[in-house]
């Protein structure tokens, strides 16, 4: 009887880890994607700052912005509207770029905020939240300047 | 007044060389890239948008610079997975790269409509090591829109992306296709 006993709860027990790791398993596998825009800002700066920073040294720009799962580093970013177009998904792109400068930021964003984006004019000095995908270099082979790249982008209010 | 003549010249011949490099040099509009895996255990695609690319119509040059952290998954944790040290570790190397060119550019007339099958040869560079692919496509020409399509097959074990165990080894292929659209 007594033997019963433990050999019920040890089955129960086992039967509750089992539940428990399937859920786990469950939650990680369908864990949602992080929310950029309710996520606090890690930096605050301006597109010349991160331009500058990633032309003078990609390699440090890059150590302190990428993430090695990919959740990089969540910036606001003020600069001033040097382009407005769309991409293949849709989605509206912003250029944030001063006239002199060789490479600026370029911000895409999401179905949420595409009609705030579509509604700046050229010059027009904003300030943006987005997540950093991949940082500003003169690629010789493109012979361009590659923009610095922010997505999940929205408009904030300066 | 020879000096001015002769400073006019070379200043024409500068600006009509930068004129013409620029009309045989194409940047892209739009890009989209796509990697597909299909397994027996489920099927992963991911989208990216992000990608820059020049297409040289009097060489045939073309370029795409890839920035690899833009490819958004369904699921996050296959995203972070694939971003991860074991797989393509994108803080490391954040950019892919294919420089190479249309072989069969005689066959391509970029002023009149139509589709033209190209081949494209060059070295695809990703998670630090370069392999040279070939592979077929095509250009279409509508008025003043060029788009390059492409598949790429990537074979991941050629750029060092291999996984001894877990369940990656299982879930992704070992060949995985990427498509490419690209307008100029």
């Amino acid at each position: 009887m007594f033997k019963n006993k433990i050999v019920k709860t040890i089955f129960i027990l086992a039967g509750v880890g089992v539940l428990i790791a399937g859920g786990i398993g469950y939650y990680m596998f369908n864990m949602p994607h992080r929310d950029v825009q309710a996520t606090t800002s890690d930096y605050k700066l301006s597109a010349t700052e991160i331009v500058d920073e990633y032309l003078k040294n990609s390699a440090e720009a890059n150590n302190k912005y990428l993430d090695d799962e990919g959740e990089s580093k969540i910036l606001e970013v003020t600069g001033t509207v040097a382009s407005i177009s769309t991409d293949f998904n849709n989605q509206v792109i912003v250029l944030l770029k001063n006239k002199n400068a060789s490479a600026g930021v370029l911000c895409t964003f999401t179905e949420a905020t595409n009609n705030s984006a579509k509604a700046l004019k050229k010059g027009e000095i904003v300030l943006v939240k987005g997540v950093i995908r991949s940082g500003a270099s003169y690629d010789e082979d493109l012979e361009l300047y590659e923009h610095v790249i922010l997505e999940k982008c929205s408009l904030l209010t300066k | 007044m020879k000096k001015l003549v002769l400073t006019l010249i070379v200043l024409s011949s500068i600006s009509f060389n930068a004129f013409s490099q620029t009309e045989e040099k194409l940047v892209s509009k739009k890009t989209h890239f796509k990697i597909y895996s299909h397994t027996a255990t489920e099927d992963i695609e991911a989208n990216n948008y992000k990608a820059v690319s020049t297409l040289n119509t009097v060489s045939g040059d073309v370029v795409f610079s890839v920035p690899m952290q833009s490819y958004e998954f369904e699921k996050s944790l296959m995203q972070k997975h694939y971003n991860g040290k074991k797989f393509l570790d994108t803080k490391q190397f954040p950019k892919s790269k294919f420089k190479g060119s249309i072989t069969n550019l005689s066959e391509v007339d970029f002023k009149t409509d139509g589709v033209y099958k190209v081949t494209i040869e060059g070295a695809l560079s990703m998670h630090g090591k370069t392999n040279n692919i070939s592979e077929k496509g095509s250009i279409t020409v509508k008025g003043t829109s060029i788009v390059l399509n492409t598949k790429i097959a990537v074979t991941l074990s050629d750029f060092d992306v291999a996984f001894k165990d877990g369940k990656p080894s299982t879930n992704i292929a070992k060949d995985i296709e990427v498509t490419v659209v690209a307008e100029y």
